[in-house]
């Protein structure tokens, strides 16, 4: 599967030239103070180097960011669903999905995430068939908003002792490695529409484990434990680099198994780094377990916010894909009758800003584990999540709050402006509630 | 260096025409040009600048060419216009000689040397009448640089665009910068030995206004006598381990 690319990488003199000017970039762990040129009509950032020889690119407009912080867009690998669209929900027509999740990318963009991994829960195998078609990469045009990178299928393969709220009686066995995740996904589907796959290594059988997580990434489709009650020492085995949702859905740290949580944070090294995805929304995970996870792997942890559909809807009574119910309080979304939570719908940027409170870390470290560190994950390094030459111009523009915490300004996708606070469509302050809870 | 610019007083007619090395030696003296530049004391705006090479078979966006060397350590921090920056290339190396003439000739040359005593990439052997052309890098000069392309022999460039040693010697004073023990021998070659196309720094010689800054370490391969005699007319003790004036 190949990410939307611009046909060509080096600019020409017709091209619209964008100077950023006086902005403070994230570098290394600090905020300095700089430029950033941008070719509005590839799509790219490029080289103040090469435009600075090359006589006949100029720059056709300068903007003054006035020392506010630029970032690369954000990129979230675990969301369920946004603004009542659930990207699981197979009971529209195809011209309804298509046209729903269109206005999703549209608003969605708005939050500062310019790039995401729209998340299908378990499901039969119909549904994926029927939604994994849409979910592909997006199409390289700012005018659709954010985009996907291609979709997450958490499930079916998950393990019924940790099935948190995905149905027990929908989950399957992939007994025959591959093979089943063609059947269910479709063949196509998985190797067009696919980036990462949250399954329980611990059900695959055992010929297979070894060699289906380096199958799956010569196709770049990353294989993420979850749902798993994988022990320490399968996860080390089982060549798998990525955890969904750390610290949910799995064993817990034990004296003598360390379980899943010890593998990715303890069994990393620069040749073998290992990822996992954390829910900060300050519900999921313990402040605490955010922090000594951080330090454990700070290259690792990839803020996601497995926001549902519900993410901005007034509280009440739900009914998810499945018939089941969800009830939203607050922030707070469990399944009905139980206790279990359903998710979140927290916004990327709350995560974001709890975690830097949680961590004591300021916007330019935290920053990478929204952008950098989910680039690399999802083996687009240099390509999102960076500001360097040659990497999509998918940015944000934040304002830092006396407190320490940030908000989204602007948005810019592909080189152009796409949305800003003081506009038509401001930011949408009530679903960012939940971390007071 | 900037004291020489100013002493100039270019303008726009009358630019300060500067030839240019990269390479270790001349970082610093760039990190401290780009200092007074901040300071005030020294503007670029009536200065011409002409390189004296840059690789064969890299594109000038690659983190090693000196098109990028001279972006990151002098071109991006001072005022100086982008057209009035020239460096030697496989399209006009031909007019390259024709060009610092047309501007009325390079008023100060600052030069690096390589440890077996090239300047520019005029290796061992090159003819000291020689103008800008294509030279073959002599091995050498690819093992020395390997370290700059992640220690991979074959990364390196193996051929480069340089000025010739008539170039360099047509400039009307030439400032040679050589610091540490790896220098040496270049060093005593340049002062103690005979003009010679296989040390071709010794071709500065015959230049009527030739200095060389180096540090101590540079130094430990000249006779006593010679290190003693320079620093006795260089006089000031506060320029004891330098030969030369301040640049």
């Amino acid at each position: 599967m190949a990410t939307t690319r611009p046909s060509r990488t080096h600019s020409i003199p017709t091209d619209t030239i964008l100077r950023l000017t006086n902005c403070l970039v994230p570098v290394d762990n600090c905020l300095v103070s700089g430029t950033l040129l941008i070719n509005s009509t590839t799509g790219l950032i490029i080289s103040p180097q090469d435009v600075f020889y090359d006589s006949k690119l100029q720059p056709s407009s300068t903007i003054d960011l006035r020392g506010k912080v630029v970032v690369p867009g954000f990129i979230d690998v675990q969301i369920n669903g946004a603004y009542g669209f659930d990207f699981s929900n197979a009971s529209k027509s195809d011209d309804e999905y298509a046209s729903g999740l269109k206005e999703v990318n549209r608003q969605f963009v708005s939050t500062g995430v310019t790039s995401y991994c729209p998340t299908i829960t378990s499901q039969k195998d119909e549904v994926y068939h029927k939604v994994l078609p849409h979910l592909g990469p997006s199409l390289r045009s700012p005018t659709l908003g954010s985009s996907s990178l291609g979709a997450h299928v958490e499930g079916p393969f998950l393990n019924p002792e940790r099935n948190g709220i995905h149905p027990p009686h929908i989950l399957q066995k992939p007994s025959e490695g591959l093979k089943s995740l063609e059947t269910v996904y479709g063949q196509e589907n998985l190797y067009s529409n696919v980036k990462v796959i949250t399954l329980a290594p611990e059900l695959l059988p055992p010929s297979s484990l070894p060699s289906l997580p380096a199958v799956l990434a010569s196709k770049n489709i990353i294989l993420s434990a979850g749902h798993s009650t994988a022990t320490f020492s399968q996860l080390v085995n089982s060549n798998i680099s990525m955890v969904t949702h750390l610290f949910n859905a799995m064993h817990q740290p034990h004296q003598r198994e360390p379980g899943i949580p010890g593998a990715v944070l303890a069994e990393v090294s620069v040749s073998k780094p290992r990822f996992f995805g954390i829910i900060a929304d300050g519900v999921h995970v313990h402040p605490a377990n955010i922090k000594w996870a951080y330090h454990s792997n700070p290259s690792g942890l990839c803020l996601v916010t497995d926001a549902m559909s519900l993410l901005g809807l007034p509280d009440g009574e739900y009914v998810w894909g499945n018939g089941e119910s969800i009830q939203k309080t607050g922030g707070v979304l469990t399944l009905k009758g139980t206790t279990k939570i359903a998710g979140s719908c927290v916004t990327l940027l709350e995560c974001l800003n709890n975690f830097m409170r949680f961590t004591n870390t300021g916007i330019a470290e935290a920053i990478k584990t929204v952008t950098k560190t989910p680039a690399r994950m999802l083996g687009l390094e240099g390509v999102k999540g960076c500001l360097e030459p040659g990497a999509d111009a998918d940015l944000c523009v934040l304002e830092v709050n006396g407190d320490g915490s940030v908000g989204v300004e602007e948005v810019w996708k592909f080189g152009v402006r796409v949305w800003e606070k003081s506009g038509m469509r401001r930011r949408r302050e009530g679903v960012m509630e939940l971390s007071r809870l | 260096m900037y004291y020489r610019i100013n002493e100039f007083r270019p303008t726009k007619d009358r630019p300060f025409v500067l030839g240019l090395p990269t390479g270790s030696s001349p970082e610093q003296i760039y990190a401290n040009i780009v200092d007074m530049y901040r300071s005030g004391k020294v503007s670029f705006k009536n200065v011409v600048t002409f390189n004296m090479d840059e690789y064969v078979g890299i594109p000038t966006s690659h983190p090693q060419s000196y098109h990028s060397f001279m972006f990151k350590h002098l071109f991006q921090h001072v005022d100086i216009p982008p057209n009035q920056i020239h460096l030697p290339s496989l399209e006009n190396y031909g007019e390259y000689d024709n060009m610092i003439a047309k501007h009325g000739g390079i008023e100060l040359f600052l030069c690096g040397v390589g440890s077996d005593g090239h300047i520019a990439f005029n290796e061992p052997g090159s003819s000291l009448a020689s103008k800008t052309r294509v030279k073959t890098l002599t091995n050498d000069t690819i093992v020395a640089n390997a370290r700059f392309f992640n220690g991979d022999i074959n990364a390196v460039p193996k051929s480069a665009v340089t000025v010739g040693v008539k170039t360099v010697l047509d400039a009307r004073e030439v400032i040679l910068i050589a610091d540490g023990r790896a220098k040496a021998e270049a060093v005593r070659q340049a002062v103690e030995g005979s003009i010679s196309h296989v040390w071709t720094v010794t071709a500065l010689q015959m230049h009527p206004k030739f200095i060389m800054a180096v540090d101590e370490a540079a130094t430990e391969e000249l006779r006593v006598k010679t290190v003693k005699y320079f620093k006795d007319i260089e006089g000031t003790p506060a320029r004891i381990g330098k030969l030369g004036p301040k640049l």
